[in-house]
C-alpha cells in the first residue's frame, strides 16, 4: 500500500518535471509584450522598402558548438558571442573575405583627420533599430560611455580607455571620436561588436546603476541589423527572424542557430541538418567533403599555431637563450609533415606571426627547412653534445631538456608527442605538460606562463585582425616582473630595435608605410627565431550546399548574411 | 521528534559552513575565471586588471568567502579603480538567498541552475524508477529462487554492472544503438542531447533521448540495489513470521509479497533516500557523454573555467539536499518501522 | 548503509595456537568454496601477468618514423602519423590512435598506471580511513565527536563532486616525476592522494565501529589496566581484530579507484598526458564512437575486466574472512 502510494508520487514527480523540461525554457524566453516588435509603429520606415513587401523564405540552421555567454557587445568576449552580431547587431561596417571594410550604418568609410587624432564618422539616415526607432549618433555616445561606466564589469574597454579622448554626436547622423594619439587600429576596433539602443537601455541603466543585469543581454529584442533576435533557449537554440526594415533586406525568413557538441555536429553536418557548422577539427574536412552535402571551408581570421618561447634567463633553460639552438630546435622539427599528416595539408606553415593577417606577413622570408643535420651541427658547434651517453645532449652538466607546454586540446597533444619524437632524433629531450585554459593563461595565480615555468608554449593567437596590432606580446614594456605584474609579454623578450618599430607602427595610420614597418618587424623575429609558427590557424567551417551566397570573412564571418538563400 | 530534527540541523548547519569555507578555499587554487573569458585569446592586462577589481577577485580570500556568504551590500566597492570604495555593493550573499552571478556570463547562478535543474530531475527520477523496479523485481526473485540458474545469471549481471565504467556502457550502447542500428537500417536512438532541434521540444522526443542516458544509468545502479534487496530479503524469508505465515497454509505468493516483502524493502526504503541526492553527482559523466542540458553537464563546464560562483552554487544545493534526505528518510523509516523510535 | 560491529572470532593472544586451525588456513578454506573467487583470482593473475609482462612481448617493434626497432614503453610511445587510426589489424591488434601509437602497446604501459593508482589510492585510504577509525573509537569524547562530524561533513558533498574539485585544485602544479628510470605525469600522484582523501569515510565508520565494541571486552581493559601504551593496544591488540573488514573494503578500494580514476580522467582532470592510463584513453573517445570504436573499447574493456575481478576477490574474501556480514555489494 505505502510503496503504491510512493510510486504514484514518484510518476507524479516525473510526468511534472518533464511538463517542465517540455515548455519550460520557452515560456522563459518568451519576449516582453511591451518591447514586441512586430509592427513599427510611429515613425515609418523609408518608403522603398514598402511598396513590395519583401518576401523572405527558407531556414538557415548554423551550429554552435559552444554556447555564447552573452549577447550584448559590451560584455561579449567569447567568440561565439561576437559572431552573432552580424545577423542582428550591424555596426558601423563590417569586412569582406578580402577584409576590406564594407559601410552598414556609416555611409562611407571615413578618413582621419591629418594629425590622426579625429575621426568624422557619417551615419545614414535611413537606419532604424528593429522597434521603427532612428539609429543616431547619440546610439554610439552612449555605447561608449557605458563601455566606460564603472559600474559596468564590461569585457574589454579597449580602445576607448587607452586612445579615445571623447565621442560627440554634433547632430544625429555625424559622429566625432577624439583621439589621445593617431590610432592606428581604428578601423577594426571602433565599435567592433556594434552599437546598443539607448532608448531601451537608458532606462534600465538609470534603474538599475548598471547593465550588468540588462534583461536586453541575452534577450535583445531591439536591434539593427538584417535579421532580428526572437528567442534563445540556453544550450538549445537561438532565432533570428528577417527585419524587413533593414536597410538591405534578407532573403532568408530565419536563422536558427543550435547548439551542439562536437561529435552532435558532425552527424548533423553529414545528415544535412545543418547548413554552417563552426569550430570544426581539421581531421572533420575528409569526411565533409565526401559526405556530398557539405563542404569543408577555411576562412583565414588572423590566427597561427605557434609556440611561444621563453626568454627570461631567471626561469628559461639555458639554452633557449642562444639563437643557433633556438634555430636547431626549428630546424629539428618536421612542420611540413605536421601540417600534411596531422591537418590533411589544408594549410601551410607560417613564417611571421602576420601570415594570416594580409598584406603584412612578409613575402620574402622563407620558413626554417626540416634538417635534422644542420639542427645536430648547430647544436654540436653551440656545445650542446651528448657527453654522458644518455641521448639526451648536455653542456656544463645541464641537460637539454625543454619544457614544452599546451592546453588540454587534443590536436596539440598530438602535435607534442610528434615533435617529441622528432627532438629525441637530434638528442634534445622534452618535458610535455599540459593545462587547463584557465590556468595555462592565468597571470593572477602563477599560471605556467606569467611564472615562466616553460621554455616553449604553444598556442594559437593573432592580432586585433584584421589589424596586425600584437605588440603587447614582446615589447619591452610590458615584460611582466615584479615591478609590473600585469604585463602581457609573457615570454621576457625584450629587443631595442624591435621595440621602436613596434612603437612606431601602432601610430602609423598610413598603411602602406605601415605595412613596411611590419615586414622589418617579420624579419627580425624571424632571424633572432622570437616566435616559431607551426601552421596558419584559419577557421575552419562547414556550409551545406542548399545555402548559397555564404561569404565568409575572417573578421565578421556572417557579413553578409541578407545575400544568403535557401536552394532545394 | 521535534527536537530530534531540530538537533540534527544544528548538527549539520556548522558541517555546512566547513564544507563550504573548505570547497571556496580550494577553489582559490582554481586558475584564473577571467583567463578563459575570451575561449580563443585571453583578456588584454588592463582589462583583466579591472575585471578582477570589479569582480572582487583582487580581495583577500577570506573577504571573498564573507561576501559569498553575507553579500557586500555593507561596503563599498572600488569600481574605478583609483583603490577608494565609492559604490555600494549589491549582493546579498547565500545567507539570504542569493548565490551571486556567474564571472564568465554574469547570469544569475540560481537563475543557471533552476534552468538545468528540472531536466537533471527528470532524468533522475526517472533512472531511480527504473532503478527500483528493475532491482525490486530481480532481487526478490532470486532471493526465492535462490542458487538458481536464474539466481546465478542475475549474480554474475550484477557484478559486471557493478564493474562497468560510465563511458565504457555509454559509448557501447550509442555505438550499438546509434550508429550501428542506422547502419543495419532499422529504427535507432539519437545519440545525444535532450531533442531534435528540427522537430522541437516535444515530449516524445525528450522520452527518446532519455533511453540511452537512463540505460547506462540504471544498469549500474541496479546491480547494487538488486543484490541488496536479494540479500535483505534471504534475510527475512528466514525468520520466524514467514515460516509461520508459510506454516499457516498461506499461498507463497501472498507470504513473498504481503509479508516479507514488506519488511525487506524498509531498508531498502532508506538506501534509495540516501542515493536521491547523490544521483545529482552520478550524473556528471553521464550528462558529460550525452550532451544533457543538466546540472551535472552545468558543472563541468563552469569547473573548466573557474567559475566558482556557479560550482560553490551547485555544490551548496547539493549538500542541503544531502542533509534534508537524510532526515526526511530517517523520519520515513521512523514511521515505516514502528520498531525505531527517534528519541 | 549498515556497518557491522561484530566481536571477532579469531585467535585471540594467550591461547594456544595448536588448538585451533590455522585462521588463515581456514580462510583459504572458505575462499575456495567461492567458484566465482577462485577464477576472478586466476583472472587477475592473468591481467597482471599482461601488464607487468606484456611489455616483453608485445611491446616491440619497429618504429618506422625514427628507423630503430624499439622495445617496451619507447615503442608505445611511438608514432607514425602515415599510420594514424588503423582498425585493428595482424601488426597492431587494438588499433592505433590518432597520431598512429599501438594501442595494445599503450594499454599495457596505460594499465601499469591504472592499477598503480587503485593500489597506492587504496592504502591511502586505509591508512587514513583506519587511524581515524580506530582514534575515534578508542578515545571516544570530544575527538570521536570532532572526528565524526568531520567525517559526515565529508559525506554531505558526493564524493565525484569532491574529487573534481581536488583534482582541478591540485592537478597540473605537480612536476613530472621520475620513478625507476620512467617519467611520470606529477598527475599520477595528485590523483592518488585526491581519490585516497575522498574515499576513507566508510572504512573508518567500520573500524570505529569495531573498535567500539572491542574496547569492551576484558582483554583490553586489563591491557589498559596494566599501563600498555594507547598505541600499542590499537595498533596490536584491536587492529589485528578488526582486519577483515579492513582486507575486504581495502580490495574493493582498489576496484573504486580504478573506476574514479577513469571518470576524472575522462573528464580531463585526472592522468595527463603523455602518460597514458585506461582512464585518458578514453578521454577522446566520445568524437570517435563512429569512427573509430577500438579507441574506447580495449581500455574500457580492460576496466572492465580489472575491477571485475578484483569486485569477485573482494567477495570472495568477504565470505572467507568475515562469513557473518550480511553487506554485499
Amino acid at each position: 500500500m505505502k510503496h503504491n502510494k510512493l510510486y504514484l508520487l514518484l510518476s507524479l514527480v516525473v510526468i511534472a518535471s518533464m511538463t517542465l523540461a517540455a515548455c519550460g525554457g520557452v515560456a522563459a524566453t518568451e519576449p516582453p509584450a511591451a518591447t514586441e516588435p512586430a509592427a513599427p509603429p510611429a515613425t515609418e520606415p523609408p518608403a522603398a522598402t514598402e511598396p513590395a513587401a519583401p518576401e523572405f523564405s527558407g531556414i538557415a540552421v548554423v551550429t554552435f558548438v559552444q554556447q555564447p555567454t552573452t549577447l550584448s557587445p559590451l560584455y561579449a568576449q567569447q567568440w561565439f558571442s561576437t559572431i552573432t552580431t552580424e545577423f542582428w547587431l550591424k555596426s558601423l561596417w563590417s569586412f569582406d573575405p578580402d577584409n576590406n571594410p564594407v559601410p552598414e550604418i556609416a555611409t562611407e568609410i571615413p578618413v582621419p583627420s591629418e594629425d590622426g587624432l579625429t575621426l568624422t564618422i557619417n551615419l545614414r539616415d535611413d537606419v532604424f533599430w528593429s522597434d521603427g526607432e532612428p539609429v543616431t549618433a547619440n546610439d554610439f555616445v552612449f555605447t561608449y560611455d557605458m563601455y566606460m561606466a564603472d559600474s559596468n564589469i564590461v569585457g574589454s574597454r579597449f580602445p576607448y580607455e587607452d586612445y579615445v579622448e571623447s565621442v560627440e554626436a554634433p547632430d544625429d547622423h555625424t559622429l566625432v571620436v577624439n583621439f589621445t594619439e593617431p590610432f592606428a587600429a581604428w578601423l577594426v576596433e571602433l565599435f567592433q561588436y556594434g552599437v546598443i539602443p539607448e532608448h531601451v537601455l537608458r532606462p534600465v541603466f538609470e534603474a538599475d546603476g548598471t547593465l550588468d543585469n540588462a534583461a536586453w543581454n541575452t534577450a535583445p529584442t531591439v536591434g539593427v541589423g538584417p535579421f532580428v533576435f526572437s528567442e534563445w533557449e540556453t544550450d538549445s537554440h537561438m532565432i533570428f527572424e528577417a527585419n524587413p526594415n533593414w536597410i538591405n533586406p534578407p532573403k532568408l525568413e530565419q536563422v536558427f542557430i543550435r547548439m551542439a557538441d562536437d561529435a552532435a555536429q558532425e552527424v548533423a553536418i553529414l545528415a544535412g541538418d545543418t547548413d554552417i557548422g563552426s569550430f570544426l577539427d581539421w581531421s572533420q574536412a575528409d569526411a565533409i567533403n565526401n559526405s556530398g552535402v557539405a563542404q569543408f571551408v577555411t576562412q583565414p581570421s588572423g590566427y597561427d599555431e605557434g609556440w611561444f618561447l621563453n626568454f627570461d634567463p631567471a626561469t628559461a633553460h639555458p639554452a633557449m637563450l642562444e639563437v643557433n639552438v633556438r634555430k636547431a630546435i626549428v630546424h629539428a622539427t618536421d612542420r611540413q609533415k605536421i601540417v600534411q599528416d596531422l591537418l590533411g595539408g589544408l594549410t601551410e606553415v607560417p613564417v611571421t606571426f602576420w601570415d594570416s593577417t594580409p598584406p603584412y606577413g612578409n613575402p620574402n622570408l622563407t620558413p626554417y627547412a626540416y634538417d635534422p643535420e644542420e639542427a645536430n651541427r648547430l647544436l654540436d658547434e653551440a656545445g650542446w653534445v651528448d657527453s654522458n651517453g644518455d641521448g639526451t645532449r648536455d653542456k656544463e652538466g645541464t641537460e637539454l631538456v625543454l619544457r614544452y607546454i599546451a592546453n588540454q586540446r587534443q590536436l596539440r597533444k598530438d602535435v607534442q608527442a610528434v615533435v617529441q619524437q622528432m627532438w629525441a632524433q637530434v638528442g634534445i629531450g622534452v618535458e610535455l605538460v599540459n593545462y587547463g585554459d584557465d590556468y595555462f593563461n592565468d597571470y593572477a595565480n602563477g599560471g605556467p606562463q606569467a611564472t615562466g615555468q616553460y621554455d616553449i608554449a604553444e598556442y594559437s593567437s593573432a592580432g586585433a585582425f584584421p589589424d596586425p596590432e600584437a605588440s603587447y606580446n614582446w615589447l619591452c614594456s610590458d615584460v611582466v616582473g615584479a615591478d609590473n605584474p600585469d604585463g602581457g609579454n609573457w615570454q621576457g623578450y625584450c629587443n631595442e630595435e624591435l621595440d621602436a618599430l613596434f612603437n612606431q607602427q601602432a601610430t602609423e595610420t598610413d598603411p602602406e608605410a605601415r605595412k613596411e614597418l611590419y615586414y622589418q618587424i617579420g624579419e627580425i623575429m624571424h632571424n633572432d627565431v622570437v616566435w616559431v609558427g607551426i601552421w596558419q590557424d584559419p577557421d575552419l567551417w562547414a556550409l551545406s550546399n542548399r545555402l548559397q551566397g555564404v561569404r565568409f570573412s575572417g573578421a565578421t564571418p556572417f557579413w553578409n548574411a541578407h545575400e544568403w538563400t535557401i536552394s532545394e | 521528534m521535534v527536537n530530534y530534527i531540530i538537533r540534527r540541523v544544528i548538527q549539520a548547519i556548522p558541517q555546512l559552513f566547513l564544507i563550504s569555507l573548505i570547497l571556496f578555499v580550494l577553489m582559490q587554487a582554481f586558475g584564473d575565471p577571467i583567463a578563459s573569458l575570451g575561449v580563443r585569446t585571453p583578456p588584454r592586462p588592463e582589462d583583466r586588471e579591472r575585471l578582477r577589481r570589479q569582480l572582487g577577485l583582487d580581495q583577500p580570500v577570506y573577504i571573498q568567502y564573507l561576501v559569498w556568504l553575507a553579500g557586500n551590500d555593507w561596503m563599498k566597492i572600488d569600481m574605478d579603480g583609483d583603490g577608494v570604495g565609492e559604490t555600494p555593493g549589491r549582493r546579498l550573499g547565500i545567507l539570504r538567498g542569493d548565490l551571486g552571478n556567474s564571472l564568465i556570463n554574469k547570469r544569475l547562478v540560481t537563475e543557471l541552475i533552476t534552468e538545468r535543474l528540472p531536466n537533471t530531475l527528470l532524468l533522475m527520477v526517472t533512472v531511480e524508477i527504473v532503478i527500483i523496479i528493475i532491482s525490486l523485481f530481480l532481487g526478490v526473485y532470486s532471493a526465492i529462487r535462490q542458487y538458481t540458474l536464474f539466481d546465478n545469471i542475475v549474480t554474475g549481471l550484477s557484478f559486471i554492472g557493478f564493474s562497468i565504467p560510465i563511458p565504457l556502457i555509454a559509448l557501447l550502447f550509442m555505438y550499438l544503438f546509434s550508429v550501428n542500428f542506422k547502419e543495419w537500417g532499422l529504427p535507432h536512438l539519437p545519440t545525444v542531447g535532450m531533442f531534435d532541434p528540427e522537430v522541437g521540444r516535444t515530449p516524445g522526443q525528450i522520452a527518446l533521448h532519455m533511453v540511452l542516458p537512463v540505460l547506462s544509468l540504471s544498469i549500474i545502479s541496479i546491480a547494487g540495489y538488486s543484490r541488496y534487496v536479494r540479500s535483505s530479503m534471504l534475510e527475512v524469508l528466514g525468520l520466524d513470521y514467514v515460516r509461520t505465515a508459510r506454516a499457516k497454509g498461506l499461498r507463497e505468493m501472498v507470504v513473498v509479497m504481503r509479508h516479507a516483502l514488506r519488511n525487506a524493502t524498509l531498508p531498502f526504503v532508506t538506501l534509495i533516500g540516501l542515493d536521491i541526492p547523490f544521483l545529482l553527482a552520478g550524473a556528471v559523466v553521464t550528462e558529460s557523454i550525452f550532451a544533457w542540458p543538466g546540472t551535472g553537464r552545468l558543472f563541468i563546464t563552469h569547473l573548466t573555467q573557474s567559475d566558482f560562483p556557479v560550482l560553490m552554487g551547485i555544490l551548496m544545493m547539493t549538500g542541503i539536499a544531502v542533509v534534508i534526505f537524510q532526515l526526511i528518510t530517517d523520519i520515513a523509516y521512523s514511521f515505516l518501522d514502528p520498531r525505531i523510535r527517534i528519541e | 548503509m549498515t556497518s557491522t560491529a561484530i566481536p571477532k572470532t579469531t585467535v585471540r593472544k594467550g591461547m594456544a595456537e595448536s588448538e585451533i586451525e590455522n585462521p588463515w588456513r581456514l580462510a583459504w578454506r572458505r575462499f575456495r568454496r567461492h567458484k566465482a573467487a577462485v577464477a576472478a583470482l586466476a583472472g587477475m593473475f592473468t591481467i597482471l601477468a599482461y601488464i607487468w609482462l606484456g611489455g616483453l612481448f608485445f611491446s616491440r617493434g619497429l618504429c618506422e618514423p625514427t628507423g630503430k626497432y624499439l622495445t617496451s614503453e619507447a615503442y608505445a610511445n611511438c608514432n607514425d602519423l602515415a599510420k594514424k587510426l588503423q582498425p585493428p589489424s595482424r601488426e597492431h591488434p587494438f588499433g592505433t590512435d590518432t597520431i598512429g601509437r599501438d594501442i595494445l602497446a599503450r594499454t599495457i604501459y596505460g594499465g601499469q598506471i591504472s592499477l598503480t593508482i587503485g593500489i597506492f589510492a587504496a592504502i591511502v585510504e586505509v591508512v587514513v580511513g583506519v587511524l581515524i577509525g580506530a582514534v575515534a573509537g578508542y578515545f571516544g569524547g570530544w575527538i570521536d565527536d570532532v572526528l565524526m562530524r568531520i567525517t559526515e561533513a565529508m559525506l554531505i558533498i558526493p564524493s565525484l563532486f569532491l574529487l573534481l574539485v581536488l583534482s582541478k585544485a591540485l592537478g597540473g602544479r605537480v612536476p613530472p616525476i621520475d620513478v625507476l628510470g620512467r617519467t611520470f605525469s606529477g598527475s599520477v600522484i595528485v590523483i592518488i592522494l585526491v581519490i585516497g582523501f575522498t574515499s576513507w569515510t566508510y572504512l573508518a565508520r567500520i573500524v570505529r565501529a569495531n573498535v567500539l565494541s572491542l574496547k569492551q571486552l576484558d582483554f583490553i581493559s586489563a591491557s589498559r589496566a596494566l599501563g600498555v601504551s594507547d598505541a600499542r593496544i590499537i595498533f596490536r591488540h584491536l587492529l589485528p581484530n578488526t582486519m577483515a573488514p579492513i582486507i575486504v573494503s581495502s580490495t574493493l578500494g582498489v576496484s573504486a579507484a580504478i573506476l574514479s580514476e577513469s571518470y576524472v580522467s575522462f573528464l580531463g582532470l585526472g592522468v595527463q598526458t603523455p602518460t597514458a592510463s585506461w582512464g585518458n584513453m578514453l578521454d577522446t573517445a566520445v568524437k570517435y564512437v563512429q569512427t573509430a570504436p577500438w579507441l574506447w573499447f580495449f581500455p574500457g574493456l580492460f576496466i572492465l575486466l580489472t575491477v571485475l575481478c578484483i569486485n569477485f576477490i573482494g567477495d570472495g574474501l568477504r565470505d572467507a574472512l568475515d562469513p557473518r556480514s550480511t553487506k554485499h555489494i
